[in-house]
């Protein structure tokens, strides 16, 4: 499915997706969209460095429970108030998980199975686009 | 051996490389990322953010604090930018003769090559009727809160908004070579007429001789050493101070990577009970122009951004995240832009010469900041919005700094002539050598350097 994550590093992917973008109303899941079809579209112009670290940190969150899981996007979220120390840290994964989470939910691209409204859908976005001939 | 090797597509490297083509000499162009013409770019803000930017659109100083968009493509930021075509004003070019004892450093010296690298470009200044609802909001509350604002002049020519085109679309690439990025303007008319372009190459470092300079590089994998007699480094703030740390030129330029600075902007949104749309037509066409806003430190426009850019700036998840997101159609914005200190900005390479960006905002720039959110928050209270979201997160698109110029050798990098000191054959004119944040869009004046040094260079 993915060249990029691993089997476990996309079981941790959708459960963190789940937490960041859950069922409400008109939004589907996450998971659900089937965003992580596209997950390569998006990560795979990161620097492989970066990806290699990532990929090893989403394999361990993969093992871990809900609470942990919940606990930890909490810390992510509210590490954009602190400075320094483990905070910086935190922020990273925040704004490279989010990246990749947000980035494929309002991508307006679906999985092959996802029959609903799509979250760009839900908020309603339209582009117009008059190409130019040559 | 080439006369000139531009490293660079941008603002500054674009503009070079017309303009030594077009003199005869042999120039070569090389650029890290790829070419892409106006039927190419990607077609989703997904796409376009992995594909046009370094890091795969995800780009961070070192505490992760503030996010850079810095574009990677031929056209380099010109192609992923407004393309907002400001002169600087007296203030900013007197506080950088300030700061550098360059003398041309006046709106009079500049002002012939500004007339010539505007000629070059398709330039339309906005009018009342361009404005769009999230406009026609930000200049009603200017209005009543008397606050001076400005229509916005931008390189663009038929565009055709007026048949229903949305110009946030060029955001990720212009799609009909509208947008006067130096791809239209400058590397499509010299590619006609012969100029030499390695796309996907990325500049190792470079090594100075007495006569010429060799390029190391590297493209699809393949290692390559170009000769010159002369290179222009036109990467950019990061990409031209990356290279000059990489080279080893640290120990005889002890300015080499530091002030850094970049306009750190914050933008802020009013949620409305029915739709704003600032996302259609023309989305950016007017700013704030109020003397005060100048006087403490800080511009306003009126912009907004596709949905994920958006996501991306609440600090929530969960439902009260999509609870927000739910309203992007009936949302006003504002960016605040601040004029930050160099001081608090820093280039380094760590050991495996990967670039370190360290931001930190001085207590000026704080009380700047803060200035500039407060005059939002009244403006969108004005407005009438009945909730408002103030984002947390700043990002830098106006990368500056870094390769300063200057006629001190050890407070600055590039003499006068745009040559770095004491390494004749090296030349650097993009934003890397501002020698602080002027407090205006700075693509043109960027183009306007380029201009001044191809002219000096085919003397």
């Amino acid at each position: 499915m993915s060249k990029i994550f691993s089997s476990s590093a996309l079981k941790a992917l959708t459960r963190i997706g789940d937490i960041i973008a859950p069922k409400n109303g008109e939004f589907p899941s996450f998971s659900e969209v089937g965003c992580l079809e596209h997950v390569d579209d998006v990560a795979s112009y990161a620097p492989a460095n970066d990806l290699k670290d990532l990929n090893m940190v989403l394999s361990i969150l993969s093992i871990m429970p809900d609470f942990f899981l919940k606990w930890l996007v909490k810390t992510m979220n509210n590490s954009h108030a602190k400075d320094g120390g483990i905070s910086d840290t935190f922020r990273m994964l925040d704004l490279g998980l989010k990246g990749i989470i947000f980035g494929t939910y309002y991508s307006g691209k679906i999985g092959k199975n996802f029959k609903g409204k799509s979250p760009m859908q839900v908020i309603g976005f339209s582009m117009t686009r008059i190409e130019k001939a040559d | 051996m080439y006369d000139f090797i531009i490293v660079g597509t941008g603002a500054s490297g674009g503009t070079l490389a017309r303009n030594l083509h077009e003199s005869g000499a042999k120039v070569l162009v090389l650029e890290a990322g790829k070419l892409f013409r106006k039927n190419t770019f990607p077609k989703t803000e997904m796409d376009y953010s992995a594909q046009l930017f370094w890091g795969g659109g995800l780009e961070f100083d070192s505490k992760a604090k503030t996010a850079f968009l810095r574009s990677k493509c031929v056209g380099g930021t010109t192609i992923v930018n407004q393309c907002l075509m400001d002169r600087f004003d007296d203030n900013a070019f007197d506080e950088w003769k300030n700061r550098s004892g360059v003398d041309f450093m006046s709106l009079t010296s500049m002002s012939p090559y500004y007339d010539r690298a505007e000629a070059q470009l398709k330039l339309n200044t906005f009018e009342k009727k361009d404005l769009n609802t999230n406009a026609k909001l930000f200049t009603e509350a200017c209005n009543e809160l008397n606050y001076k604002w400005k229509f916005l002049r931008r390189g663009m020519c038929d565009c055709k908004v007026e048949e229903g085109n949305d110009c946030i679309a060029c955001l990720g690439g212009c799609h009909r070579d509208s947008k006067q990025s130096t791809l239209v303007v400058s590397i499509q008319v010299a590619e006609k007429k012969g100029l030499e372009i390695k796309a996907e190459f990325e500049v190792d470092k470079i090594e100075h001789f007495v006569d010429h300079v060799i390029v190391y590089g590297e493209q699809g994998g393949v290692k390559q050493q170009l000769k010159t007699a002369k290179v222009i480094l036109a990467g950019g703030s990061f990409g031209s101070t990356h290279i000059m740390l990489k080279s080893g030129f640290s120990k005889q330029l002890p300015a080499l990577g530091k002030g850094f600075c970049q306009h750190p902007q914050f933008m802020f949104f009013g949620i409305f009970d029915t739709p704003v749309d600032a996302h259609k037509g023309n989305f950016q066409s007017v700013a704030g122009a109020d003397p005060s806003f100048r006087a403490k430190g800080f511009k306003l426009e009126n912009v907004f951004a596709q949905p994920i850019s958006v996501a991306m700036l609440f600090n929530t998840y969960g439902r009260e995240h999509q609870d927000i997101m739910k309203n992007y159609r009936n949302m006003s914005c504002i960016e605040a832009a601040v004029r930050d200190e160099p001081e608090g900005g820093e280039l380094t390479i760590n050991n495996k010469g990967k670039l370190i960006i360290t931001k930190n905002l001085t207590d000026q720039d704080k009380r700047r900041r803060d200035a500039g959110l407060e005059t939002i928050r009244s403006i969108l209270h004005k407005q009438g919005a009945k909730r408002i979201v103030e984002s947390p997160i700043f990002f830098g698109l106006h990368l500056m700094g870094g390769c300063s110029i200057g006629v001190d050798g050890k407070k600055s990098v590039v003499n006068p002539d745009f040559q770095v000191h004491g390494l004749k054959n090296i030349y650097i004119a993009d934003t890397s050598i501002f020698p602080s944040a002027p407090g205006i869009n700075p693509s043109l004046t960027t183009m306007t350097f380029s201009q001044k040094l191809s002219e000096e260079l085919v003397k």
